[in-house]
């Protein structure tokens, strides 16, 4: 009975989502078509700049990106196009929006991924004993200190610790070295200002929310009857706290971190000049390359989708009691 | 007081105070008593006289920023658990003395499931394997009159009647077979019949393993249906200590013969329920003298000024009033 | 003799009463955290600083390459010249100038005018955007939870789509396509920013409904419109309060991310631009970009403490 149950949920999550993509790419859809200049008009200026003759380049770009066809087909069109990897073409770059993605998300995976693991590593950990040892000056001095880092500009805090660590007292390189083979020590050091640039945030962030959701659960009923089970205190507090107040953490970090990691993901790049997916929706800015613009937002956005979905299902096994809903 | 070889446990003096910002509660203050084998001794009193918190400092679990036990010793088994280390505190939790709280859903773990729970507890203290704790913990259950044992070993609390969960309760706390149980008003939460089976069970645990039980209530009735001695709190103090039948047929203490009258009588014809005139105290500013006077029917002008010694009127019987100097 | 029962009565009659009342309460609980209240005293000191500041400073766009790269009063950096008909290197010290006592940029524009100026941008986005991000989230969050089953799910999924998106990605997709003029800024960060606020106005109105003086209010033959607006609006007044103040913050970081990455308004100072100035003189004139990057830190700190001082004090389970 429960093995259906699951399914049942697993699907009617599965189907929920699927009608959030479609809000999402129609909204885009929506944005891009309702600005004052059409991607035609982008497109223009690029090669009008490169010399081309104007006349020549409206007549292809109305034939291949079909905009003289009515609203609705050209929505259709657009929906088929990216289902099929079809994302368009990058004018600034010259190549498939897609290989373009191929090529650059390696390096925003692992600076979110690093950032995370360090945050999340740090940020519980402090959290857990920030709550334990509450009223002390230990628990007041981490309190203020997550109060500040959630408060400093990342971006700044990025640019600060080049000022220190680069500039004067030249222990890093200014900028972020591409040549370096991924998986070398010489990478993870390069890697080392931006990741704790992009983690302060998050940490911050994950050490408020811990404490908090330990500190609901530290004066609950089962936690004087553990005690009273003569358990020792780590297994008080690791246990049967911990375990309750891993809900509450779960829903607050993955609603409230997901949106800030890329934000504060892109920002990271650009300071440290870290060539992801961040550093490439810039640089398509500036070069009114709008494909691109449009296909990092999408990718960001369906990723956040992604994890909404993962954790909803998580919940399942993470609290018993919404189960049998 | 005779106390014999017979006895397990001995309160003296215990004094158990609460520093808040509002001032110093004086919740425990100075309370004697001791409890024998096979003994159920029941603490009685309203709401806020200190029972619960006596029923916490035996096992140390009183919160400790705001409370504090300031003096007193609790010795059992030749040792004072109030200067014993935690180690030796923790060998005593829920092997030797265990406890059962009032709220069955609030007191177990929600995430965690009842087999679970209870076989922590077993593989803590005895040398078991786990398929061993597992049968032992089954074996109790069904003890407990528990239908489905493998179902409930695998259910989670908020899964179980009220009833059961105060059984899969009082499961747990046999499982190492203690000496002693001390019951927090377990059937306080629950309806009329689930009390009686609740009480069935504690009568036939205390005959046929010699359990000794410390059984904390605030209804008389379920005192005289289980206990053999009762002490009757106020205000943190004792007030009256006395085998159970004496204490219902000839209270000495005017606070406790006011509790025997609000017991209605189905068998009198009656148009007005009695009660005891007045509120508890604020245990911040508690009344001078005898904390009772101001409600006490019988009060004199001592009652005000000095506070009452306790007085031995048999071997048996103490009261703590001016009336019996 | 004038009749003092009357008077009494009066005054606590008419609703203002009660909320002059109330908000002093709510002052009181607020003043004893010193975090907040220094929070506030930040705050204030800003809005003077952008209300009377450019009557007091040079203009912050007047570029003057003579005085370039001038440290802060009190500080002092070197200049190196090579001398070609010396062919010798001397290395002068460049102190910092009263006139400019924040320095100068790689420009000569005079730090201080252009900390104000930003401190003028940041405010107005603050407050504007935070506006109209509240504004819509109450409207979408009363509609979903008044107008019946149908709207509310078409509502809240809408809302769901919104939220999906990164907020700073979408931002820069908008600014990108309608480009960066500090309306479309302020506009753009409203029409993104009201997800939260119509969630949590949404399930205050929901939960308010069932309550039991809501449904006292009707038994008495209160109307809807009466019933929203007085009794729903001062409950959730609070909790609106709290939430803008935390939101502003991250308005002002948002308008500060868009202005260091160059999509900002380029005919304002905002503490963005100068800070993206300020990283590529990091060597020669540091305080470029260390002194935006502290009114922004201090300023989103004190819009934190402050908001949370105030969520603290309008909690009735909290004891202060």
């Amino acid at each position: 009975m429960r093995k259906s149950w699951l399914r049942d949920y697993i699907l009617k999550r599965l189907i929920y989502s699927a009608i959030i993509a479609w809000g999402i790419l129609t909204i885009t859809f929506v944005l891009v078509r309702v600005g004052p200049s059409s991607p035609a008009d982008k497109y223009l200026a690029n090669m009008a700049a490169r010399g081309q003759d104007v006349s020549q380049v409206i007549a292809a770009i109305e034939a291949r990106y079909g905009l003289d066809r009515p609203i609705h087909e050209q929505y259709f069109d657009y929906m088929v196009n990216l289902f099929q990897g079809n994302w368009g073409w990058s004018f600034s770059t010259s190549m498939p929006v897609i290989d373009l993605i191929k090529t650059h998300w390696v390096y925003s995976f692992q600076l979110i991924l690093l950032s995370s693991l360090f945050a999340a590593f740090l940020g519980i950990l402090i959290g857990v004993y920030s709550a334990v040892k509450q009223y002390t000056r230990t628990d007041y001095l981490f309190t203020f200190f997550s109060f500040i880092g959630v408060s400093i500009p990342n971006f700044w805090l990025g640019v600060m610790l080049i000022l220190l660590f680069s500039v004067k007292l030249g222990l890093f390189k200014t900028y972020y070295d591409t040549t370096l083979p991924l998986f070398s020590l010489a990478n993870l050091k390069a890697l080392v200002l931006p990741v704790i640039t992009l983690g302060t945030g998050m940490l911050a962030g994950y050490v408020r929310y811990t404490r908090s959701a330990m500190l609901d659960n530290l004066r609950k009923g089962f936690v004087t009857t553990a005690r009273a089970k003569g358990l020792p205190e780590r297994t008080v507090i690791g246990k049967h706290v911990f375990r309750n107040a891993l809900l509450p953490l779960v829903t607050i970090i993955m609603f409230d971190l997901g949106s800030i990691i890329f934000g504060g993901a892109y920002l990271t790049e650009i300071v440290f000049g870290i060539p992801g997916l961040g550093q490439v929706s810039f640089n398509a800015v500036f070069a009114n390359d709008y494909p691109v613009v449009v296909a990092v937002t999408l990718i960001g956005t369906f990723l956040i989708l992604l994890v909404n979905l993962v954790t909803d299902i998580s919940y399942t096994y993470l609290d018993p009691r919404i189960r049998y809903d | 007081m005779k106390t014999g070889d017979n006895v397990v446990l001995e309160v003296s003096n215990l004094k158990t105070y609460f520093f808040t910002r509002r001032g110093v509660v004086k919740a425990v203050d100075g309370l004697d008593f001791h409890l024998r084998r096979g003994e159920c001794l029941c603490l009685v009193g309203e709401s806020g006289c200190g029972k619960t918190v006596t029923a916490l400092s035996i096992l140390k679990l009183v919160d400790s920023p705001p409370g504090k036990i300031v003096e007193g010793e609790i010795r059992y088994d030749s040792l004072d658990l109030v200067k014993c280390s935690s180690k030796q505190l923790r060998q005593i939790r829920g092997k030797e003395i265990a406890m059962v709280f009032q709220e069955a859903q609030s007191a177990l773990n929600p995430v965690l499931t009842i087999g679970d729970q209870i076989m922590e507890q077993i593989m803590l203290h005895l040398p078991l394997e786990r398929n061993e704790a597992q049968n032992r913990s089954m074996a109790l259950l069904r003890e407990m009159g528990i239908p489905s044992v493998e179902r409930v070993m695998k259910s989670y609390p908020h899964q179980l009647s009220g009833g059961m969960k105060q059984r899969a309760m009082i499961a747990m706390s046999l499982s190492c077979d203690p000496t002693i149980i001390i019951a927090d008003e377990p059937t306080t939460a629950v309806d009329v019949t689930i009390e009686a089976q609740i009480l069935g069970i504690f009568r036939s645990l205390k005959e046929q393993r010699q359990l000794s039980l410390i059984f904390i209530t605030h209804d008389l009735a379920v005192v005289a249906e289980i206990g053999d001695r009762a002490v009757v709190m106020y205000a943190g103090k004792e007030v009256e200590t006395a085998p159970v039948s004496e204490i219902i047929a000839n209270p000495r203490h005017p606070y406790t013969a006011g509790l025997i009258r609000c017991l209605p009588d189905i068998s009198r014809p009656a148009d007005r329920l009695v009660s005891i005139p007045g509120f508890a105290p604020n245990p911040v500013e508690l009344p001078g003298g005898c904390a009772f006077h101001p409600r006490c029917s019988e009060g004199m002008p001592i009652c005000s000024q000095q506070a009452p010694p306790v007085v031995e009127l048999s071997t048996e019987h103490r009261v703590r009033c001016h009336l019996y100097r | 003799m004038t009749d003092k029962s009357q008077d009494t009565a009066r005054a606590t009659d008419s609703p203002t009463y009660g909320w002059v009342r109330l908000a002093g309460y709510y002052w009181q609980r607020t003043r004893v955290n010193r975090l907040a209240v220094f929070g506030l005293a930040f705050i204030l000191f800003l809005v003077v600083m952008a209300l009377i500041g450019p009557f007091f400073t040079l203009g912050p766009t007047l570029v003057d390459f003579e005085q370039k790269n001038l440290p802060p009063a009190g500080f002092a950096t070197e200049k190196s010249v090579y001398s070609t008909a010396t062919g010798e290197l001397t290395i002068t010290r460049v102190p910092g100038d009263w006139k400019h006592p924040l320095g100068t940029d790689s420009k000569g524009r005079d730090m201080l005018a252009m900390i104000v100026s930003g401190a003028r941008v940041s405010l107005q986005v603050g407050l504007l955007a935070t506006g109209i991000a509240i504004f819509i989230g109450i409207i979408i969050g009363v509609l979903s939870a008044y107008m019946g089953r149908w709207v509310d799910n078409v509502l809240m999924r809408f809302t769901d789509v919104m939220m999906t998106f990164p907020f700073f990605l979408l931002l820069v997709l908008i600014i990108f396509i309608f480009g960066p003029s500090l309306a479309f800024i302020v506009l753009a960060i409203g029409l993104t920013g009201w997800t939260g606020t119509a969630r949590l106005v949404r399930s205050e109105a929901l939960s308010l409904r069932t309550r039991d003086f809501i449904l006292a209010a009707r038994a008495m033959g209160a109307t809807g419109g009466r019933v929203i607006f007085r009794h729903l609006i001062p409950n959730v007044v609070s909790l609106i309060i709290v939430i803008a103040t935390l939101s502003i913050p991250g308005v002002i970081l948002a308008e500060a991310a868009l202005s260091f990455i160059g999509l900002g308004d380029p005919t304002v100072a905002s503490w963005g631009i100068v800070l993206e100035a300020g990283q590529s003189s990091l060597d020669t004139a540091w305080w470029v970009a260390v002194e935006p990057g502290i009114m922004l830190f201090l300023t989103v700190l004190a819009f934190n403490f402050l908001g949370d001082g105030l969520r603290d004090a309008f909690d009735p389970k909290s004891r202060i």
